[in-house]
């Protein structure tokens, strides 16, 4: 595993006292915080950001890393002094927070303790470690984030998960157990819903029901359509005469290619519903159409001519009431 | 180790699924008193008399959850992560807008 420099993370010396601790983390967390920054990167620097702070705001911890001395370089390959935690007086775990994928993929799974680095987790979690927590509370719920496509979320989907799980082995030890479940994710689900998956939470430490997990799910962006609720909307080009003659015109859905009449003396901008043909629900979403009026390019002298012979019949000013 | 893989179907939430208090507590990483703060600003739409026994929609959790992150994460109240999250929704809601009219726009 490699050293993680916890002071150079949030731009600190060795002796900051830990008011400056906290306030390097304040600054880096409101910079790369997921839910307000802009950053690239900006979760992956957040993880970094709260592990460093979650040593630095300790001071058994702080004292316990500084032990390791002022000269090992970040990213330089690690590995745990054997006497390391000897002396300490040790108490709690890792603390709240977002964790890592187990497993990576498209989800994201958010539990207690938060899943911190290997670096952070052969100093001061896992089982065995010294910092790691004595007593956890039975069946708590649990939750995590689960991302879909929009035709997946439309269709329903199903997907692999990989929980970790305590377990209590036969020499009193606990392990984490890895636990792989398929998940169906109905038809209709929608940006931001819940699924509950009963019992797939906590164990119950001595009896008693296991937590459940929610899932959270998040629909990705999707290049054609955009997601409003249950509504969807789908911009679509025409050709000028469909715009002003109307014109019967096949338009995607997800639920497959219809028939769209567009009316006559559409304009660009113009914006038609396809009832019930949004995501399923009581009531089902609707698709909205937005038409965008493409004109052909003026590239051959028959095109040419054509326009030409419109700028001579049709007497339109466009910008008549802008003079 | 791992183990054996279960198949699970899922259970949907939606707006007419209600959730206890203390369950969306905790996976919110809120207490009872930031919750009766939030639904006196508005945020959530708690039904019930008692706070200990209030329930609100499953739609709630996504919300109280960006709370909760606010308020443990960057150290603000819970009324200034109210606002943050509004400010949030707003300038997501606005983004969504402008991406369907850049979406329009392109081309022409």
């Amino acid at each position: 595993m490699q050293y993680r420099d916890y002071y150079q993370t949030l731009g600190v010396s060795r002796t900051a006292t830990a008011d400056e601790v906290k306030k390097a983390y304040r600054k880096l967390a409101r910079k790369y915080h997921p839910d307000v920054s802009k950053e690239p990167n900006a979760e992956e620097r957040f993880k970094e950001v709260q592990e460093a702070y979650e040593v630095l705001k300790d001071p058994e911890k702080r004292a316990a890393y500084d032990q390791l001395g002022a000269n090992w370089k970040q990213g330089e390959q690690f590995r745990p002094p054997p006497d390391w935690g000897s002396g300490f007086e040790f108490r709690g775990g890792p603390g709240r927070g977002p964790g890592a994928a187990p497993g990576g993929g498209a989800f994201r799974f958010e539990g207690e303790p938060r899943e911190f680095s290997d670096f952070f987790s052969s100093l001061f979690g896992g089982a065995g470690s010294p910092f790691a927590d004595p007593g956890r509370r039975a069946g708590r719920d649990h939750h995590a984030r689960i991302e879909v496509e929009l035709e997946e979320a439309f269709s329903g989907a199903s997907r692999m998960l990989e929980l970790k799980r305590p377990k209590v082995t036969a020499g009193g030890q606990v392990q984490l157990e890895t636990h792989t479940i398929r998940v169906s994710i109905p038809a209709g689900v929608s940006d931001g819903q819940l699924i509950r998956l009963a019992g797939q939470g906590e164990p119950a430490m001595g009896g008693g029901p296991a937590g459940d997990l929610y899932l959270e799910v998040h629909v990705r962006p999707n290049a054609r359509y955009q997601l409003d609720g249950r509504d969807v909307t789908l911009t679509l080009p025409v050709t000028p005469w469909e715009a002003a003659l109307g014109a019967s015109v096949t338009v995607a859905t997800l639920g497959g290619p219809v028939e769209l009449r567009v009316p006559a003396g559409s304009q660009s901008g113009s914006r038609l519903r396809l009832r019930g043909r949004g995501f399923p629900g009581q009531p089902a979403g609707d698709q909205y159409v937005v038409l965008k009026v493409v004109l052909p390019p003026a590239a051959t002298p028959e095109a040419r001519a054509l326009y030409e012979r419109m700028q001579r019949e049709l007497p339109f000013d466009p910008r008549a009431g802008l003079t | 180790m791992t183990h054996a893989i279960d198949v699970l179907e899922a259970c949907l939430l939606g707006e007419g699924d209600w959730i206890a208090a203390g369950t969306l507590c905790r996976l919110s990483e809120l207490n009872l008193e930031m919750l009766i703060e939030l639904a006196e600003l508005g945020v959530v739409a708690p039904r019930g008399y008692r706070p200990e026994e209030w329930q609100l929609p499953a739609t709630s959790l996504p919300r109280l959850r960006t709370v909760g992150r606010l308020i443990h994460d960057l150290g603000v109240n819970v009324s200034g992560a109210a606002l943050v999250l509004e400010l949030l929704e707003t300038q997501r809601r606005l983004e969504r807008r402008v991406h369907a009219l850049e979406q329009h726009l392109g081309g022409l």
